[in-house]
């Protein structure tokens, strides 16, 4: 029987019930809408803001060393304090944080299967009390940028192609995943009505890399899919724990989910977060771009200008 | 019609705790005030924020003789503060002229949002005006085009009266 290899990760509602007075224990929420903390949260949790606390408000960047030691000061989380992170979306922004966590070499970490959405669905109470915390010593000891890769990381992943080649395969051992919705990789929503602001120049997708949207690990209620599920899911299109494997998306906080479902709860040996993702690599001037929706519009119009003509009889 | 008739018109947390202004934006995002898609209208513009995949869609009608708002409705889907400014705007929208929507500064919906609380999230608190801001300037081309008599041609972002598939189906258009 398939089982995840590192189950202790992932704990469920009543675990966290049955810890909120656990002076170990800190419960972070994590959102991406902001205002879910203030109206009702898990007694005793305190709020991270991806935007306002982890990100650097000057440079495309987290915060620094110094600046994560602030914040978890402020949260009252020591270097032994065990993190439970929950949140909105699936848990897509609490895997996001505990990522960029365990970046700054946080060592304790744990997500609530289900999230904020199973919490509330089990009727279990939220408060609106915000706890009053002590600032606490910590330091950032040591650091994981293994989990982290930069463009030119993933340039590098690629074998370094020439942009304009027309196919680029990846190096044996090497894989990446585009856990974007399907619209996304395929190039469509750039010429779709509904997102005029797209925030990309380009559409499409990294050359080499595969569709595998974050949402097929996560099951309707917000939790995550049963190890043997998630294997065949991956091992079909090739991700095997074996590979080296760079994930992305959008902006890094979905892929940080199919970080965490890789790399911690199924323990692949290598796997990275790009956190550029496509907003950096569809607005970087001279990258490799596969747009099959680009192809296939071609396509037509070759078609369509190779038809003859017939005159009106 | 005055002249501060959007500015005037928006319902606003002043005055308001940061609780009760976060209590006004979640009723309002919940029971949003000016929503649906019409049968008809002038234009339909849709504005997104990828950063966090909120979805507002603007439906315009114009008054032409009054060059003012004649109805004006927005569907979306997205977090609290991108909803509830939506609804808030909308709501203030109905009648004004299109010139004060045009000079309209954002800041006037942020403070009426409640700036502490909103102001980590501008690009949500801004979406709709944006969007609002896109649809008459719209509105303004496709009047000069039929001014110049040329064919009416609705641009590609308005082309499509249908919501797209996510939205209609209710699920987050980044699943």
């Amino acid at each position: 029987m398939v089982k995840y290899k590192n189950p202790e990760l992932l704990v469920d509602t009543e675990w966290v019930a049955s810890h909120l007075a656990d002076p170990a224990v800190r419960i972070v929420e994590s959102d991406e809408d902001v205002v879910l903390y203030d109206a009702g949260h898990i007694q005793g949790a305190v709020k991270v803001d991806w935007h306002a606390d982890l990100n650097d408000p000057r440079i495309r960047d987290y915060v620094d060393a110094w600046g994560f030691a602030e914040l978890m000061s402020r949260l009252g989380i020591g270097n032994d304090t065990t993190v439970v992170f929950y949140g909105d979306k699936s848990n897509w922004w609490a895997c996001y944080a505990y990522w960029v966590f365990r970046l700054f070499g946080h060592e304790n970490l744990r997500v609530m299967n289900g999230g904020r959405k199973k919490w509330i669905d089990e009727k279990r109470p939220l408060t609106r009390e915000v706890p009053h915390l002590e600032p606490v010593r910590y330091s950032v000891r040591t650091r994981h940028p293994e989990i982290r890769a930069f463009r030119d990381d993933v340039m590098s992943h690629l074998g370094g192609p020439d942009p304009r080649q027309a196919e680029v395969r990846l190096p044996a051992g090497r894989a990446l995943v585009d856990v974007r919705s399907p619209g996304e990789y395929s190039g469509e929503l750039l010429h779709m009505a509904d997102y005029p602001q797209e925030g990309a120049l380009r559409g499409g997708h990294i050359p080499g890399a595969v569709s595998i949207p974050w949402s097929k690990a996560v099951a309707e209620d917000g939790t995550f899919r049963p190890a043997a599920e998630i294997k065949a899911l991956y091992d079909g299109q090739g991700i095997t724990p074996d590979k080296d494997v760079i994930v992305y998306c959008r902006i890094g906080e979905r892929s940080s989910l199919t970080w965490f479902v890789l790399q911690e709860l199924m323990g692949y040996a290598k796997v990275r977060n790009y956190d550029g993702s496509w907003t950096e690599w569809g607005n970087v001037v001279g990258l490799p771009i596969d747009n099959p929706a680009l192809e296939k519009a071609r396509q037509a119009e070759s078609h369509a200008k190779a038809r003859p003509t017939t005159g009106a009889m | 019609m005055t002249e501060r008739h959007v500015r005037g018109a928006l319902a606003t947390t002043a005055g308001m705790s940061r609780q009760e202004a976060i209590d006004f934006l979640i009723e309002q995002a919940a029971a949003p005030r000016r929503h649906g898609k019409p049968e008809r209208c002038d234009v339909t513009l849709a504005g997104g924020n990828p950063g966090c995949g909120d979805v507002v869609t603007v439906y315009l009608t114009v008054d032409r003789d009054a060059d003012a708002v004649a109805a004006a409705s927005f569907t979306g889907e997205g977090c609290t503060i991108s909803q509830a400014a939506a609804s808030v705007l909308l709501e203030a929208v109905q009648g004004a002229p299109l010139s004060e929507i045009e000079g309209m500064d954002a800041a006037d919906l942020m403070d009426a949002l409640g700036r502490d609380v909103v102001k980590s999230r501008p690009r949500c608190a801004t979406l709709a005006l944006s969007t609002l801001k896109g649809a008459v300037k719209q509105y303004r081309n496709l009047r000069l085009r039929e001014e110049a008599g040329l064919p009416i041609v609705q641009p590609q972002a308005t082309a499509s009266p249908a919501p797209r598939t996510s939205a209609a189906q209710g699920r987050d258009p980044r699943r």
